[in-house]
């Protein structure tokens, strides 16, 4: 009985209005997050049956084969690609895949049929047919890169190819035999304005994988700097220390910037420490994960972040640890005790979070309305940064710079704000109390 | 001789229309303890807040030795010092730190810091303590170091909120004669505040009899013994509420 007491003393303790509010606020943004991902899955699985091809043979075979590829029920658009220059190819009809069957295809078909071997690790082989597949990165998300592209188209023309050779001539089963796959996917990889021979599957894989690291690191240098700070403001204001300086012959400018400017460099000691650190860990993961992939490509094509690259991605790491500063000293300003300056965090909290899971698994600029919702958020550009900057989309890096900016100028504003009057004396704000000050008042008007 | 403090009808309202302190006026002379003696609630720290510059007032003046708080802030800071009630310090340094610390703050060159590093050294009586870490401290030895920073630059003023609350009977004891001690002997004025009436009239020259926000009397403990025919301060604090019921609004009184 007197332990039935005890634990509900501590449940109550434990379900605040906080910690309710916290689970209702995380189990919303899962079930929006699923909801998003559904939507952006859905589209890439709708455009899996469409093929974007160029035919570039003038033969019968190509044709049967497309026939095949209609009949089995792919949507096939075809377009006219006339030079190597892929990239411009795929701007100029804005198309971010495309399969090209080469002017060689039937003469190659015909060598199938006639059963022609080539020499392959010892072994006689019939040579495979070749088709091009040209593809461009557009993100570095889960769902981003999730195009089912090469799989699909590979795997669709293989079956029409085999439909076209077992329709046209009676092999013998040896002859089948022999045909290990009938179709060689000679893969191009369109990133930003370069170009490379290279799979895009190995290459979001390796580009997934070393994205992986800098939300990790900025979400916790976020949540890290904003507990350091707003403890250092809490802890001032309830010991009463931040009175005895404020009321000593100190300028109230120099007691603020004082903390301000060390909590910068402490900031951007962080983020120069994580991004050299960063840095030297993928120099070093590189060779490991690229293991498939060669690395001359992966440079060629500008996925591996040059110096600049860094310094910009550290600029943006760098301006969103001065917003959580700014909001963090805030934050820390309205706290009466230690435990409603925990409470205070999780507005920081889930504006790191939010975007941080989001970054992960979609790619921004196909959310259509929710995207403004997610840009409004300042750190949203920061999970975003090495994604723009590998991809080339400076204007999204820029226009998140500039916002970036104004968020610290505006956020700073009402921190100096705050400290300059006597309002930092005076307001408190306590999410896990409010509920007992509306008791009080109740009481009161009873 | 000039007054080192001068209230003059100093008035606060956090929210519009309630006053936490009203029309509130007082003077303290050179070498004077002066008391705000009233309940939790009255409106003491309020009032010391505002002499202080921390809380802007909403009508009313005080000067400090010439300065206004309303138009001269930094010479009022300049002028005083300040411990506020439950105050605390930094727990990560130690006592000698905290005051070299604040030394360097409140003294205008190295030299003087110093002397006020000195001065506190002697006055807190914490010895080789001064070495460790406050969050080591007790109650009784926090309040000793933060008593001694706040006299360490022999201000004109200092200001002590509830100096002694909180504490047993041996260090309050010994907090008020630190108190009477530096005013004899360097002739500093202290404001005091204390809701514990008893203890305060064994250290303060004249005391405010404060309560919702209204100064209701002025005076000597003695001399307000007498005037009201009772035996201490709390029987004159029940007396003084109860004549000047009147004056305090009926909303007040609800
Ligand atoms: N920050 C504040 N906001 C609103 N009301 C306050 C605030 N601080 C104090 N008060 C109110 O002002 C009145 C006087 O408080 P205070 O000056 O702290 O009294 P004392 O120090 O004598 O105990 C009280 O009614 C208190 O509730
Ligand atoms: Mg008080």
């Amino acid at each position: 009985m007197k332990f039935v007491y005890l634990l509900k003393k501590e449940l109550k303790e434990l379900l605040t209005l906080t910690t309710i509010l916290t689970l209702v606020v995380s189990v919303v943004a899962l079930i929006a997050l699923g909801g998003v991902m559904g939507n952006v899955m859905e589209e890439t699985t709708e455009n899996a049956d469409k093929i974007t091809l160029c035919n570039k043979d003038s033969g019968s075979y190509s044709k049967a084969v497309i026939e095949a590829l209609v009949t089995a029920g792919y949507e096939v658009n075809e377009i006219e690609i006339s030079s190597d220059d892929y990239v411009e190819e795929l701007n100029s009809k804005d198309i971010s895949d495309v399969v090209i069957i080469p002017e060689t295809f039937s003469s190659q078909i015909e060598d199938v049929l006639a059963g022609k071997t080539v020499e392959k690790d010892g072994e006689k082989v019939i040579a495979p047919v070749d088709v091009e597949y040209v593809t461009r990165m557009n993100s570095l998300s889960i769902t981003g890169n999730a195009d089912v592209g090469s799989t699909v188209a590979l795997s669709a023309i293989e079956g029409a190819v085999k439909s076209v050779v077992y329709a046209s001539k009676n092999m013998s089963v040896e002859e089948i035999k022999l045909i290990e796959s009938p179709v060689n996917l000679v893969e191009t990889t369109v990133v930003n304005n370069k170009q490379a021979k290279e799979s895009s599957t190995l290459l979001s894989a390796y580009v997934m994988m070393t994205s992986m690291f800098v939300p990790i690191v900025v979400y916790i240098l976020i949540i890290y700097s904003s507990q350091m700070i707003m403890n250092a403001v809490a802890t001032e204001k309830i010991d009463k220390t931040l009175e005895t300086l404020l009321s000593a012959p100190v300028s109230r400018l120099s007691v603020l910037s004082a903390k301000m400017i060390a909590a910068t460099i402490v900031s951007a000691v962080y983020a120069v420490g994580f991004m050299v650190g960063y840095s030297y860990m993928m120099d070093g993961m590189t060779g490991s994960i690229a293991g498939a992939v060669d690395s001359s490509v992966i440079s060629e094509l500008g996925l591996k972040m040059s110096v600049g690259g860094y310094i910009l991605l550290g600029a943006q790491m760098f301006l969103s640890l001065l917003i959580t500063l700014a909001i963090s000293l805030i934050l820390g300003a309205l706290a009466k005790d230690a435990k409603s300056s925990q409470s205070l965090l999780m507005p920081i909290m889930f504006m790191a979070m939010v975007p941080y899971m989001l970054s992960m698994f979609v790619d921004f600029k196909t959310l259509g309305a929710l995207k403004w919702v997610m840009y409004a958020i300042p750190y949203t550009h920061t999970f975003m940064a090495q994604s723009n900057i590998i991809l080339g989309d400076m204007t999204t890096y820029f226009g998140g710079l500039v916002y970036q900016i104004v968020m610290l100028a505006i956020f700073m504003t009402l921190a100096v704000r705050l400290f300059m009057s006597d309002k930092i004396f005076t307001i408190s704000l306590d999410f896990g109390q409010k509920k007992n000050k509306y008791a009080a008042k109740k009481n009161k008007k009873a | 001789m000039a007054n080192v403090l001068e209230v003059r009808e100093l008035s606060k309202q956090y929210k519009k229309g309630v006053y936490a302190s009203e029309k509130v006026s007082f003077s303290i002379g050179e070498g004077e303890i002066f008391a705000l003696i009233g309940p939790n609630g009255a409106g003491k720290t309020t009032t010391i807040r505002m002499i202080a510059t921390l809380l802007k007032a909403t009508e009313g003046d005080a000067v400090v030795a010439g300065h206004s708080i309303i138009t001269d802030p930094a010479g009022v800071r300049e002028s005083i010092t300040y411990l506020p009630d439950e105050a605390g310090a930094y727990k990560t340094m130690t006592g000698k730190q905290y005051l070299e610390f604040m030394a360097g703050i409140f003294a205008p060159d190295k030299e003087q810091a110093k002397i006020y590093i000195q001065r506190a050294t002697d006055i807190c009586g914490l010895g080789d303590r001064l070495g460790d870490k406050i969050g080591s401290y007790s109650r009784g030895m926090i309040r000793k170091l933060l008593l001694s920073r706040a006299v360490m630059s022999h201000p004109k003023l200092a200001i002590l909120d509830e100096p002694t609350s909180g504490l047993d009977i041996i260090n309050a004891l010994e907090i008020r004669r630190m108190i009477k001690d530096l005013a004899r002997e360097y002739k500093m004025s202290f404001l005091l505040s204390s809701h514990n009436m008893l203890e305060i009239e064994f250290v303060s020259d004249r005391v405010g009899i404060i309560a919702k926000g209204h100064l209701l009397e002025v005076g000597r403990p003695d001399e307000l013994k007498e005037k009201h025919g009772v035996k201490n301060l709390e029987e004159v604090f029940e007396r003084v509420v109860k004549d000047n019921e009147i004056c305090i609004s009926p909303e007040e009184r609800a």
